[in-house]
């Protein structure tokens, strides 16, 4: 038997799964990652400070934010530039939108349909119209609080080096509180949805090393240390000796490996590294899943994404309460000094940890880029969460051995484009 | 009959597709209007059946161009969405360099076999813009795409009117916008030469316009240079600000 | 005068926030410059401000303005917006209230603007002082720096103490919200004078030639290498026109909804430096070369808006001037520059180059039906197709009502959802119908195309001059038609022939590229039949297959071919631009007075009316003086034949 899932659907970018086996054995299983390069450290070569940010921001559409600030913060650390309080609190926010955006998308969108039987969300509008209706509103509140701080959902204009450009006003950032206070129990209503469905999501287990951000003072999403669960903190600076990359012949994206063969990153590596840090929504809706530390079932991660929406929503409200409270200031823009040096930009995104590393010369034009994405550093972990699952699947018929390998892939909410940037798999019988 | 519609993607960020997703609850609205019969992103299904294609993402290797090459013999209609699609995205930047170079840049700690030219996934990849590979009807620019305009796009397209994609300058609707010009406060921009419909939203929150829309139709590009040198760039910024989504407009071969 | 305490002053503004029946609007900062903007408090008022980006013209004519709501199920009974809230401007410098003054002028002549009228009525301007001058402002030069009406309240800031000046009995009125006001003695009311001659005498920055003389000036000086020297540099981005308070050029635009049914009309501006402003459906723009565009607004600014309506459209407030990214819309650098290129001698040919018409009760007249672009219901007949771009479509107005056009005439065709195009009427006006043929061009005229008989369109109009049927009565006509130019003439040719009696000889010349081209060919057809008129046709060429009975070569071949008395004949000449080039040269040649040559020009008819600006042939709109115009009229028009 040949299964080979071409393309494979409902993630972002091209990837294939290439199963072989005979008389019930597996002679192979390949993970294979597709989408053309688009080789972005090669060509920020030659770009100037400012720029960087805005080219790699194009790196993936659904983490943009994400990559705008590992960005900012690489080059900032290169050039010496330090950001307001403000602006760090700002640009938590900012990390939260994308967050809420990008799990309720993979939640919603993208799991969901697995979750109802269905091949994508559109049949749900007709069977399911409240959750949908749910969903959307969730996905687009959060795309509003994008709005409102990086000036748009994709690609923001609104961060920049040295801080942010505009600052909310006082009255926007009180109704954007308001409409997040209101999603609280339309959040609830989606959570308890996913519940009731979450016995579709199959029992499987491979011990594994979580890698994610870690830090003492709170979830780490936008500041920390590298920590492992097999080898504890790491200096941000030292993250090549973490993420080892490596290149296969059937992928255009690179592949990663540190105690082991392959680790994961991602909102489960962060439950498991830091879920003391979450806030008491996110703690109980973790309870009410049976999430608990170390959890090394890579389905999991969905639910995973479930609780650090309820942790992103509530940490935005009290973010905003901060702020009012503090009062909020226009700031003059930063004048920045470009300068010869290097620097490092670690942030946890929706899918996991990213690195940004840039060497600037002295007129501030980037002369070495290095960024390592949280799907590079997946990709060797599916391949053997597969190369462990796929033999438990043999007796079932090739349209089920397919829907459990993609939805295993898709567990991971790899974003392809980013990684070269992959999916869809097709079968041989 | 709804028209049916098949979403592509190639070489691309897929934010331009995440933008139809981000029309929100008028997403629900276009699936009333159109049959969405392929839609890798969100869906399983595929289909070879379908009257639009919409393609987002820049085509790079062989592989890719046969593959828009099928989709165009199976479409009546096409549309190229957003600038990976419609100039050959930031990734075009690339193409100043040889593949080689690039693999070498990118890929240094690769055995050289693995990443040849006869890997076909590693083959030669070279940038372009879908129209220098196939015929192409209509083009919803921006990086990403404003998901306003792709909702009109989709009216006009049903109701049989030119799509109202605008062929004037940024400034504009930057002016209407009532922002300062960038150029008044120490700062340069695009947006002179740049084609707006993106309700200038990069000059809105300070930053410059960098032509993510390309160029409208009859570019004023010397007077656009000669500002920019007067406004103190040297020839290697201009450069810069030139070729950040536009290096198709100067590309000296493959380019308009 | 009055006079009132600073934090009074303060109270005042705050009590009149408070109001929930008006919006309050004032000049606020704005980053490092100024723009109107809601008041939230008077903390945040700033009459110190030099200038602010916008003029206040985004209150009268707004950015995006919704002229109408439709609903595909029922469109022609559209919803209206809403009537504008009552609205309080504070701060407006005297040059901005001169530009409103000159766009009152401009606007309310014709009940299409209701909208600006209905904005005027509910604004309340209270203007102050300019205390600081912004260093490209000259309206020191311009007369501009004291008004003396056109505001209800005027405020000058004395530090701890502003003065007050009351203009309108509304102005007045709106004192009620202060407290503490007091009249101002003898010598506060020498000084704040004193002051403001002051002020208005910084702002002058050397314009050589004052504004009395940019109309002769600019008028000699139509060719001057100045043009081609400025209008290089242009990026053609329209910056000039969209900041300055007396452009009011727009363009009209459909939106539909996602649900294909409920959509709204937008007003929007637009500006002549634009490529696009003047484009018509098939694709040609008139004004192409970015010197024409160029030259064009200033010519708007110092010669075709005086010639109208007296004024001189520049009030000196230099916002072109600033935000010019290549420095070259500054009219005092523009008309210096000019002034010192010049061979000529420039007199001042304006007497005041501010007379501005402030009556605001001019308008209002007709009923409410046909206000706002608003379109009459019309119901096609008939569609007969004529070619394989050209279709005919007999239409009457729902209302019973005839057109009541004259030959030569056009109307705007509405479309809900798509726009509106401008189209002649090419049916004699006889009976309760008129029929207008459509060529296949834009979006308007393809879903035209796509209609039967049974199906609604709106029609606004009849629009423009027509033919002067009356006049030519008793006198020799030679028609001479070119291509789609036979649409418009038809109608005046039907009319001749259903009044054959009371015109002398008649002559009818028509050509086409090929015979498949030819319209009306049964009519044309009979023309040859008649024996008191005169017809000949031809076709550039005849394709291998086709038949034709006709002369072959371009329509000035046929001209030596018929008999008609130079002297004596008026000659109808309607057809594409390149046409009139050929046909004219070779019609004075023998002889045909200038005047007795009478054509049909095409442009960009957007309102029908001549407020959009995009019709414009240097002064001349062709939707109101024409589109038809004696030859005589219009040869010295540069751009009309170009």
């Amino acid at each position: 038997m040949k299964v080979h899932v071409e393309h494979l659907t409902r993630v972002e970018g091209h990837g294939d799964i290439v199963l072989n086996a005979g008389s019930g054995k597996l002679e192979s299983v390949q993970w294979r990652v597709t989408e053309a390069p688009r080789l972005f450290e090669s060509f920020v070569v030659g770009r100037p400070y400012h720029q960087l940010a805005q080219i790699t921001s194009r790196i993936c559409g659904i983490c943009s934010i994400g990559h705008t600030l590992a960005s900012l913060k690489a080059t900032e650390a290169a050039l010496g530039v330090e950001i307001s309080t403000q602006s760090a609190m700002l640009r938590r926010l900012a990390l939260h939108a994308e967050n809420l955006q990008s799990h309720i998308l993979h939640i919603g969108y993208l799991v969901a349909p697995d979750l109802f039987g269905a091949g994508s969300v559109f049949p749900l509008i007709e069977t399911h119209p409240a959750a949908v209706h749910n969903i959307v509103k969730l996905h687009r509140i959060s795309n509003e609080m994008s709005d409102l701080v990086c000036g748009r959902t994709t690609h923001p204009t609104n961060l920049v080096v040295g801080g942010v450009w505009k600052v909310p006003s006082e009255k926007s950032l009180i109704e954007i509180r308001q409409k997040l206070v209101d999603c609280v129990d339309t959040f609830n209503d989606v959570a308890r949805v996913v519940l009731a469905n979450a016995e579709r999501l199959p029992a499987f287990s491979r011990e594994t090393e979580y890698v994610a951000l870690g830090s003492e003072i709170e979830y780490a999403l936008y500041d920390g240390a590298i920590a492992s669960t097999d080898t504890g903190r790491h200096p941000v600076d030292d993250y090549r000796s973490v993420v080892n990359e490596f290149v296969v012949p059937q992928s255009t994206a690179k592949y990663c490996r540190h105690a082991r063969d392959s680790y994961m990153v991602g909102a489960l590596a962060r439950f498991n590294l830091n879920h003391d840090k979450l806030t008491p929504l996110a703690k109980q809706w973790a309870r009410k899943f049976g999430l608990y530390p170390v959890n090394c079932n890579p389905f999991m991660n969905n639910v995973a994404q479930v609780v650090e929406f309820g942790h992103s929503l509530e940490d935005s409200i009290a973010l905003i309460n901060k702020m009012l409270n503090r009062g909020l200031k226009d700031e003059a823009r930063q004048k920045i000094t470009p300068k010869a040096g290097h620097g490092v930009g670690a942030i946890e995104v929706p899918r996991g940890i990213l690195f940004h590393d840039y060497t600037y010369n002295d007129k501030g034009v980037c002369a070495k880029a290095n960024c390592v994405i949280p799907t590079n550093q997946n990709h060797g972990n599916i391949q053997k969460d597969m190369e462990a699952f796929a033999p438990t699947l043999l007796d079932r018929p090739g349209r089920e051995i397919e829907l459990n390998l993609e939805m295993l892939v898709r567990a991971y909410d790899p974003c392809i484009s980013c990684s070269t940037h992959c999916m869809k798999v097709r079968f041989k019988l | 009959m709804k028209p049916k519609v098949a979403i592509f993607d190639f070489a691309s960020c897929e934010g331009c597709e995440l933008q139809i997703v981000n029309l929100e609850e008028a997403i629900i609205d276009v699936a009333k209007l159109v049959d969405i019969v392929e839609f890798r992103e969100a869906m399983k299904e595929s289909s070879d059946d379908y009257d639009i294609a919409i393609v987002e993402g820049s085509i790079a290797r062989p592989i890719d161009e046969e593959r828009l090459k099928k989709i165009r013999a199976k479409a009546k209609i096409l549309i190229a969405l957003g600038a990976c699609a419609h100039l050959g995205g930031v990734q075009r930047l690339g193409n100043r360099f040889s593949p080689d170079e690039n693999k070498k840049e990118v890929y240094h700690m690769a055995r050289p076999e693995d990443i040849s030219d006869g890997n076909p996934y590693f083959k030669e990849p070279r940038h372009r813009a879908l129209d220098e590979v196939v015929k192409v009807d209509y083009t919803i620019p921006g990086c990403p795409i404003n998901r306003v305009e792709f909702a009109k796009v989709l009216v006009a397209l049903l109701t049989g009117k030119k799509p109202p994609i605008p062929d004037y300058p940024v400034c504009v609707e930057c002016k209407k916008k009532e922002n300062t010009c960038l150029y008044t406060v120490g700062g340069v921009c695009m947006g002179p030469v740049a084609r707006g419909g993106c309700d200038a939203i990069c000059p809105t929150y300070g930053g410059e316009c960098e032509a993510c829309r390309g160029y409208v139709s009859h570019p004023h590009e010397k007077a656009q240079m000669d500002v920019l040198a007067k406004y103190g760039l040297t020839a290697e910024e201009i450069m810069n600000r030139k070729t950040m989504f536009t290096s198709r407009y100067t590309e000296k071969k493959g380019g308009e | 005068m009055k006079i009132i305490k600073r934090e009074d002053f303060k109270a005042f503004v705050n009590a009149l926030i408070k109001d929930s029946g008006l919006d309050v609007e004032g000049v606020k900062a704005k980053g490092e410059k100024f723009a109107f903007g809601p008041l939230e408090s008077a903390d945040d008022l700033r009459l110190d401000y030099d200038v602010t980006l916008l003029p206040p013209k985004k209150y009268f004519l707004p950015q995006y303005e919704q002229l109408l709501k439709f609903d595909l199920s029922h469109p022609f009974s559209v919803d209206r917006p809403e009537y504008p809230r009552r609205k309080v401007v504070i701060g407006v410098h005297p040059y901005d209230i001169a530009a409103i003054r000159q766009m009152d002028s401009y606007f309310l002549d014709t009940d299409i603007s209701a909208n600006y009228l209905r904005r005027r009525k509910n604004t309340l301007i209270i203007g102050c002082d300019v205390m600081k001058v912004q260093e490209k402002a000259f309206f020191g030069s311009m007369g501009t720096g004291v008004m003396h009406s056109g505001y209800d309240l005027y405020l000058t800031d004395l530090g701890d103490r502003v003065a007050m000046e009351i203009g309108t009995e509304a102005g007045s009125d709106l004192l009620r919200y202060a407290k503490n006001i007091r009249e101002a003695s003898p010598v506060e009311v020498q000084k704040v004078k004193a002051m403001r001659e002051a002020m208005a005498q910084k702002a002058s920055r050397g314009l050589i030639v004052k504004p009395t003389g940019w109309h002769d000036l600019l008028e000699k000086n139509y060719e001057s290498e100045v043009w081609k020297k400025q209008s290089d540099k242009c990026l053609g981005c329209g910056t000039c026109t969209l900041v300055c308070p007396t452009c009011f050029c727009y363009d009209i635009q459909d939106d539909l909804n996602l649900d294909l049914k409920t959509g709204e009309r937008l007003r929007t501006w637009d500006g002549c430096l634009l490529r696009k402003f003047t484009e018509i459906g098939s694709g040609e723009v008139f004004r192409d070369d970015i010197l024409d565009r160029y030259r064009h607004r200033f010519h708007r600014k110092g010669r075709y808006l005086p010639d109208r309506l007296g004024f001189v459209a520049c009030v000196g407030c230099g916002r072109c001037a600033s935000q010019c990214v290549p420095d070259i819309a500054d009219p005092v650098n523009l008309i210096n520059m000019l002034f010192e290129a010049s061979p000529h001698l420039v007199q001042d040919s304006l007497s005041d180059p501010h007379t501005v018409r402030t009556d605001l009760q001019v308008i209002q007249t007709g009923d409410d039906a046909k206000m706002l672009h608003m379109p009459q219901a019309a119901t096609i007949k008939r569609v007969e197709k004529l070619s394989a771009k050209e279709t005919m479509f007999e239409i009457t107005l729902d209302s019973g009502k005839t057109l009541g056009h004259t030959p030569g005439q056009f109307v705007e065709v509405s479309i809900m959802g798509m726009g509106e195009a401008p189209i002649s009427v090419s049916s004699a006006p006889n009976g309760k119908s008129f029929e207008i043929v459509v060529r296949k061009v834009g979006d308007v005229t393809s879903k035209i195309h796509t209609m039967k008989a049974g199906d609604k369109v709106g029609i606004r109009g009849p629009f423009g001059r027509g033919f002067n049927v009356e006049g030519l009565k008793g006198r020799n006509i030679l028609f001479i038609g070119g291509g789609i130019g036979i649409i418009p003439m038809r109608s005046f040719i039907n009319y001749v022939l259903d009044h054959r009696k009371e015109y002398g000889e008649v002559t009818i010349l028509y050509g086409c590229k090929e015979p498949c081209e030819m319209l009306f060919s049964k009519e044309v057809a009979s023309w040859s039949k008649r024996d008191d008129i005169q017809h000949k046709r031809t076709v550039d060429k005849c394709p291998d297959g086709e038949c034709w009975d006709g002369d072959l070569g371009v329509i000035t071949t046929l001209i030596p071919k018929v008999k008609f008395d130079p002297k004596t004949t008026v000659a109808v000449v309607v057809g594409p631009p390149i046409m009139y080039k050929f046909v004219n040269r070779e019609l004075l040649k023998l002889g045909v007075p200038e005047e007795n040559i009478v054509v049909s020009l095409e442009r960009r008819m957007k309102c029908g009316v001549g407020k959009c600006g995009h019709c414009q042939i240097n002064g001349v709109y062709v939707c109101k003086e024409g589109p038809v115009f004696n030859y005589r009229d219009l040869k010295n028009l540069p751009e009309a034949f170009k």
